[in-house]
């Protein structure tokens, strides 16, 4: 950061932690309130008496998994998160390769298409995606939604490894293709080890995107052993009656997730959705 | 940087690596869109597909809950840049002056923006509860009436819902973050030079220069609340009386109820409201045309 910036002035200062504080309580307070609110038993959590737990207890965590059996959804979406990231990924990545580095017929009208999709509400196409995955045979099924969650993500994708690639030098392959490296070699061994930052940047955030993905589980997964946490959530606040801190501490752990994951790889997921939201 | 020719003996190769992706987005993308096209204009319930012209549409533009559906959206939408993008690009400008501990306030503001819209909607839940929410009982502690069923009363119903995200401002203020540190330092120099002070600076030539990224945060936040569903259905399942429920949700029944080609029709409206937003939006803030 250079001396030309403009930097908060002595005057002004207290006028922006103000300002600041009154932002992350709005932005916080609820989220925060209902995390606390996890350490609470049941009849706390009912009268509303006392924001602070008193006494404090983990037995909403203890019901989390022993009667919601949380772990069972979380190895679910632990599955569509990981697996539907990396086929993004990688179809995005091979995709992106050729795209960024050669002329040939129908490039454009590729680029084009791939990075529309990104622009798109897709939540109007479902019937259509219901429809299709019916038909395919992947409705109700760990794979099918792993694929389609490769889909999803696949625009996202592709935009910012393409424009990371985009504004990479190419001398290094050049050097291999003069070596006789062939298309392959020259993209894993190459091109690969230098899109590293681009790819843990849409790992992390494609990551989170599916683990909070809600519209499309709902649409496609009928059987409770395929559900994914964010279903889970959704029938906790139906049987909010029935065991509601179980409910609490279980949503809380089903937050925390993507929580950590940003506070850890805050970078990441910055440059990732600058990059996505800038083209 | 100019494209090269694919290299002799490896257009298989390019033709292979092109495949995945090809094949993901015609089958998820492409497809979708066809059908939705062809059925938008047919009753269709899985298995019966009759053409019907502008049935579905002319239905559409005869029910009363059609338009409240398409009212709610845009107020979500209006509120998100009413409240939601005013104070992101404010935190986002006020953090770009770096006081001290600005990288702790940029994470903590950021955080609910990685927050999944159904555990929202549980958080809300308890948040606005009549009987045992903080929003109540704080109001009750101020000695304001503090019973009121924010999300079951029609008054109240939607700003409940919108209060629910307009005060998510993380990703337009990191966007506004970035934006601002690519300004060129010579930009600053001259003012300064001028003697002008932060805020006159901040006003007259940071602001100014986030036109292009406040019409991209706007775009997106546009898209996102045109598709707008997760909360809505888990917290109030459209209720009371339709006063939350949105086009996302309004097509959703109809494709619950068999009526995939009414659906359709709906779905093709969001797409095309999506697409007219996108194309103002873009005008208005000359969003990709260079500075």
């Amino acid at each position: 950061m250079s001396a030309a910036r403009p930097r908060i002035s002595r005057r002004a200062a207290p006028l922006a932690y103000g300002f600041l504080t009154v932002v992350t309580l709005l932005a916080l307070t609820p989220t925060a309130w209902v995390m606390v609110s996890s350490l609470k038993t049941g009849t706390q959590v009912f009268t509303g008496a006392g924001v602070l737990p008193d006494p404090v207890t983990l037995q909403g965590y203890v019901d989390a998994f022993t009667q919601i059996e949380l772990h069972h959804y979380v190895l679910n979406t632990l599955l569509y998160a990981t697996l539907g990231s990396a086929g993004a990924i990688a179809a995005a990545f091979l995709a992106a390769y050729p795209l960024a580095r050669y002329a040939f017929r129908g490039r454009s009208t590729l680029v084009a298409g791939f990075s529309l999709a990104l622009a798109i509400p897709v939540v109007g196409l479902a019937t259509p995606e219901f429809f299709i995955m019916r038909e395919l045979g992947l409705f109700d099924s760990r794979a099918g939604m792993v694929i389609f969650y490769a889909a999803l993500q696949f625009p996202f994708t592709f935009v910012v490894l393409r424009s990371y690639l985009l504004s990479t030098p190419r001398e290094l392959e050049e050097a291999a293709a003069m070596d006789g490296a062939g298309y392959f070699t020259t993209m894993v061994r190459v091109v690969l080890p230098l899109t590293r930052p681009a790819l843990a940047t849409v790992a992390v955030v494609s990551f989170v995107q599916i683990w909070n993905e809600f519209f499309f589980a709902n649409l496609f997964l009928v059987s409770q052993e395929h559900q994914n946490v964010q279903l889970a959530l959704a029938g906790f606040r139906s049987q909010f009656g029935f065991n509601v801190t179980g409910a609490i501490a279980g949503a809380t752990i089903v937050m925390l997730v993507p929580i950590i994951v940003f506070v850890a790889l805050q970078r990441q997921v910055i440059a990732g959705l600058t990059a996505g939201a800038v083209k | 940087m100019g494209a090269a020719p694919i290299p002799r003996g490896a257009r298989r190769a390019v033709a292979v690596s092109l495949l995945p992706g090809a094949a993901l987005f015609a089958t998820f993308f492409l497809v979708p869109l066809g059908v939705l096209l062809v059925t938008a204009f047919s009753r269709w319930g899985g298995l019966e597909l009759a053409w019907t012209g502008l049935e579905n549409y002319r239905r559409m533009l005869s029910d009363p809950v059609f338009f409240a559906a398409l009212g709610n959206t845009l107020f979500y939408a209006a509120a998100a840049v009413a409240v939601q993008v005013p104070l992101g690009v404010a935190a986002g400008m006020v953090l770009a002056l770096r006081p001290r501990g600005w990288e702790a306030f940029r994470t903590v503001i950021f955080v609910p923006f990685v927050i999944s819209g159904a555990a929202y909607a549980l958080v809300f839940s308890m948040f606005y509860n009549a009987r045992a929410g903080l929003l109540n009982n704080a109001l009750a502690a101020l000695g304001l009436p503090g019973d009121r069923d924010w999300l079951f009363d029609t008054t109240t119903a939607r700003w409940a819902v919108a209060g629910t995200f307009v005060f998510v401002v993380g990703f337009v203020m990191v966007l506004v973050m970035a934006e601002i540190a690519a300004i060129p330092d010579e930009v600053y120099e001259a003012a300064q030079i001028d003697g002008a002070s932060s805020w006159r600076q901040a006003v007259h030539i940071t602001l100014p220069l986030l036109r292009t990224v406040i019409g991209t945060v706007i775009l997106i936040r546009l898209l996102v609340d045109i598709g707008m569903f997760d909360v809505v259905f888990i917290l109030t399942a459209g209720g009371p009386d339709n006063a939350t429920a949105t086009l996302a949700l309004y097509a959703y029944r109809a494709y619950l109820n068999g009526e995939w080609g009414y659906a359709n029709a709906v779905g093709s409206t969001i797409l095309v409201v999506g697409m007219v937003l996108i194309v103002a939006v873009r005008r208005l803030f000359r969003v990709g045309e260079g500075r």
